[in-house]
């Protein structure tokens, strides 16, 4: 077991690669009486067309899969896993994302008896048609759900403006008619290729002894057998630099209009250090230059441009990345100028005062994330994933210069990477 | 500090009406702090405040400008100060929280005394102009609040809730928003709201609650100088009753949207620190609380009918809601299930799985949310009116009293008042 210190931040961390593969890492917090676990797979819904396991053709299987995996999980033979959580206390939870799935609990008691649950609920599949068939019916109310958001129709629409192929521009969860296509066989195939322990993550921080629980899972994990690991292989088509779409609206039954200006990533190939800093530079730019106490939201804010909704996000993962900033606002057109104005004239905008005081609200932030269980085990694992270390962060922000902001900025800065999107109300409404 | 599960908060009173309430401990990274100010509920006072909390968000008379406040507040290792409205049974709450890094954490700097004073001139040095709020900073604080009253409508389960609760409880605090009403929030002059924030800082009940690795006896002296209180005798908010009835028990509106959202409210006798307290929660963990309950493993896993189908018990306003988003086809359907599982309950079909699963979930909430800075002044501030000391261990051993006969006593005792149905206009 390999112990990493971060003396600064008063944290000790346990790490360990198990034989089939598996990482674990386990991170003991004193003072508290809960103890938060995930468990996850590098597996999400970007992750469309693959070489199956023990295959040499690469296949395309219908959109949603991965989520609907994930709620497949929970059904056993025996009935549903939420029940044995339940029964030991513990409040479980799954998600999927573009580019992972991950299985989760929190509890204050009978700790191993739920990482048990946990583990052998994963890396034990039972899927049959009729379990399938069922469950189209739940996910169907789940997408319907979504589809009636207006916030989340922006967001997805921004992002299909900004992909020509990638699948980040495919709604998580599929369509109606997407899963109706999903089969048992399908997810067999794809549990089998992305469920592998060599794939995977397990985080475990809390109220535990470092040394017990890592012997526990080890014991676990023994006991089970794996096929050797293989390199998974993940197809993507060609993305260009530009949006496929420069503008583009949508009308929904809402009150007042809604916009996001999209701004396309070119860089996306990064990973580890250089990709820390690459992001967290461009962070660190969108808060100067938008952020509450920049000259661009005074303007707005006390123009009535924007209101409490106003909000701004980079997001970048392997061949993906986007900024988007937006708000509701009675003015879409004019607030999507506004943002433009700004982006397109950052070098004057962007200070070494202005940096400088970023980075302390952002080392701020960090330091306040780590009271924060479900943060650390979340974000430590999707750094992970992109070969980055979480505690790492601070420090990667302390050495930042004006320059790097300036650099990593231009990488988004492209009029040909600029995109808008609005919801607009779909009829005049009587006041 | 934790003895036999009590949660330790030393408790001194600065001037009459005002208390103020520390614990010291090494669980966090971060200072917490928390000052509520309480007054009785009604929609003008609800909008004054919440209009009130965003003015003093803006700025102050040190930093009259936002940006120079947020600033600062950014140099200040991006400490979070903020300003809310809210609600709890029939009082109103304005409040601040601060959240600062514990200085052991940072290189050099010391953050800690500024911060004090920063929460002595946000509270205490408002940004006057003549005497009053600057007029142009209130009238686009109200138009802040008036979208924030009118967003409502844009978010389909936030809305159908709203309704809900408007046609359960008309004219009752149950369906009073913390942010009052467009029309009160029109009605506000930078008078009028300087009148309230003077009432406010003056009249209200407050409470201040600090939570870190702090030194307490430092604190204690150091906060009753930067928050120099008068004495007061804070006015009674009027216990919340059952008087109101619904105005319609069965409601359906449309909308142009896809799934249909059912949301049903039902009322109980029982109120928290009630006697029969306790046994209500477990009711309502068993009805529809957690992905073990009759609800979901029926609405959801036995009938496909929806993706999320839960209950919620409001221990103030004694009402327990139901919601759950459906195929508009499947209404009656859906209806139908829900009812049958309060019926399964009245009639004592509860499993001792039911029960223990419900036991074990409560008291991992209650163990989790201890974890937290916030959820231990949340706890502490809710069960102090309570006359007794909140310990964990006291509620546990009253969960476990709780038997079978109790939860369908409980389930015998919940009515139906009203149903909200919204959906497509096509439905």
């Amino acid at each position: 077991m390999k112990t990493i210190e971060f003396k600064q931040l008063d944290e000790t961390l346990f790490y360990k690669k198990l034989p089939n593969g598996l990482d674990v890492y386990i991170l003991p917090k004193k003072g508290f009486s809960k103890t938060f676990v995930t468990f996850t797979t590098k597996y999400g819904s970007i992750d469309r067309t693959f070489v199956p396991i023990g295959e040499s053709e690469a296949i395309t299987v219908p959109d949603g899969i991965a989520h609907f995996l994930e709620h497949k999980m929970f059904e056993k033979e025996d009935g549903d896993v939420f029940q044995q959580f339940s029964e030991a206390g513990a409040s479980a939870n799954a998600f999927t994302s573009f580019t992972r799935t991950a299985y989760l609990f929190s509890a204050t008691d009978h700790i191993y008896k739920s990482t048990e649950t946990l583990l052998n609920f994963v890396q034990e599949p039972y899927f049959t048609e009729k379990t399938v068939e069922k469950e189209k019916g739940i996910i169907g109310q789940e997408i319907t759900m979504y589809d009636d958001q207006a916030d989340w129709r922006l967001y997805f629409g921004a992002i299909e403006n900004m992909y020509h192929n990638h699948p980040v521009k495919i709604d998580i969860a599929g369509t109606i008619e997407s899963i109706d296509k999903i089969t048992a066989e399908h997810l067999y195939t794809c549990y089998n290729t992305f469920y592998h322990p060599s794939n995977m993550l397990l985080f475990v921080v809390g109220a535990i002894d470092p040394t017990e629980m890592m012997a526990f899972i080890e014991d676990n994990q023994s006991k089970k057998e794996f096929p050797e690991p293989t390199q998974i292989q993940r197809h993507f088509e060609e993305e260009p630099t530009d949006v496929a779409i420069k503008e583009r609206e949508l009308k929904m039954d809402v009150q007042k209009p809604k916009v996001y200006v999209g701004l396309k990533a070119k860089q996306t190939d990064l990973s580890g250090d250089e990709m820390l800093k690459h992001e967290l530079s461009v962070q660190i730019a969108l808060e100067c230059l938008y952020g509450r106490a920049s000259d661009f939201y005074t303007d707005v804010y006390e123009n009535g441009l924007i209101d409490e909704s106003f909000a701004y996000d980079f997001s970048l993962e392997k061949g993906y990345g986007f900024a988007l900033i937006g708000s509701d606002s009675s003015e879409p057109d004019q607030l999507a100028d506004k943002i433009k104005e700004v982006i397109n004239n950052a070098e004057s905008l962007l200070t070494s005062d202005g940096i400088e005081r970023v980075k302390r609200k952002k080392i701020g932030f960090y330091l306040r994330a780590l009271n924060s269980m479900e943060f650390i085990a979340n974000q430590f694992t999707r750094y992970e994933f992109n070969e980055m270390d979480l505690f790492d962060a601070v420090p990667a922000i302390e050495k930042l210069t004006l320059e790097d902001v300036v650099e990593a900025l231009k990488t988004i800065q492209g009029e040909s990477q600029q995109t808008v999107f609005k919801v607009l109300p779909s009829s005049e409404r009587a006041e | 500090m934790t003895i036999g599960g009590i949660f330790l908060f030393l408790s001194t009173q600065i001037a009459e009406g005002v208390n103020l309430h520390i614990r010291q401990t090494t669980q966090f990274k971060t200072v917490s702090f928390s000052i509520k100010f309480r007054a009785p509920l009604d929609q003008q006072t609800a909008a004054e405040r919440a209009v009130l909390s965003n003015v003093l968000q803006h700025s102050n008379g040190k930093f009259k400008k936002s940006a120079e406040f947020r600033s600062y507040l950014d140099d200040l290792f991006g400490t979070v100060l903020y300003f809310d409205a809210s609600k709890r049974g029939s009082e109103h709450t304005l409040l601040l929280n601060v959240e600062t890094v514990n200085d052991q954490y940072l290189q050099q700097n010391k953050v800690f005394n500024e911060v004090l004073e920063l929460i002595n001139t946000a509270i205490l040095e408002p940004n006057y102009e003549n005497g009053t709020f600057v007029p142009s900073i209130v009238e686009r604080e109200k138009e802040m609040i008036i979208q924030r009253i009118q967003s409502i409508f844009d978010e389909k389960t936030r809305y159908a809730q709203h309704r809900l609760t408007q046609i359960l409880r008309p004219n009752h605090p149950a369906s009073i928003s913390a942010n009052g009403t467009i029309d009160t929030v029109k009605a506000i002059t930078p008078e009028s709201l300087t009148k309230a924030y003077e009432t406010m800082i003056n009249e209200d009940r407050i409470d201040i609650y600090v939570v870190g690795d702090i030194d307490v006896e430092a604190v204690q002296k150091k906060l009753t100088e930067a928050l120099p209180f008068k004495d007061r005798t804070p006015k009674k908010a009027e216990p919340v009753t059952n008087e109101s009835k619904p105005e319609k028990e069965y409601t359906k509106e449309q909308q142009e949207m896809k799934q249909g959202k059912l949301h049903i409210g039902f009322s109980t006798p029982v109120r928290f620190g009630d006697e029969d307290y306790a046994k209500m929660q477990i009711f309502n963990g068993i009805f529809g609380g957690y992905a073990h309950s009759k609800l979901f493993m029926n609405v959801r896993e036995k009938e496909s009918l929806a993706y999320y189908a839960s209950s919620s018990y409001n221990s103030q306003y004694g009402l327990v809601y139901v919601v759950s988003g459906i195929e508009p086809s499947n209404e009656k359907k859906a209806t139908d299930v829900i009812k049958e599982q309060l019926e399964a309950m009245k009639n004592g079909e509860i499993t001792d799985l039911e029960l223990s699963q419900t036991k074990a979930m409560l008291v991992n909430q209650l163990k989790e949310t201890l974890d937290l800075a916030r959820g231990q002044i949340e706890i502490f501030d809710q069960y102090k009116q309570l006359d007794e000391t909140f310990s964990v261990d006291t509620w546990k051993e009253r969960w476990d009293q709780v038997t079978k006969e109790d939860v369908q006593k409980m389930a015998s005792q919940v009515q139906l008042e009203a149903i909200y149905f919204l959906s497509g206009k096509e439905a």
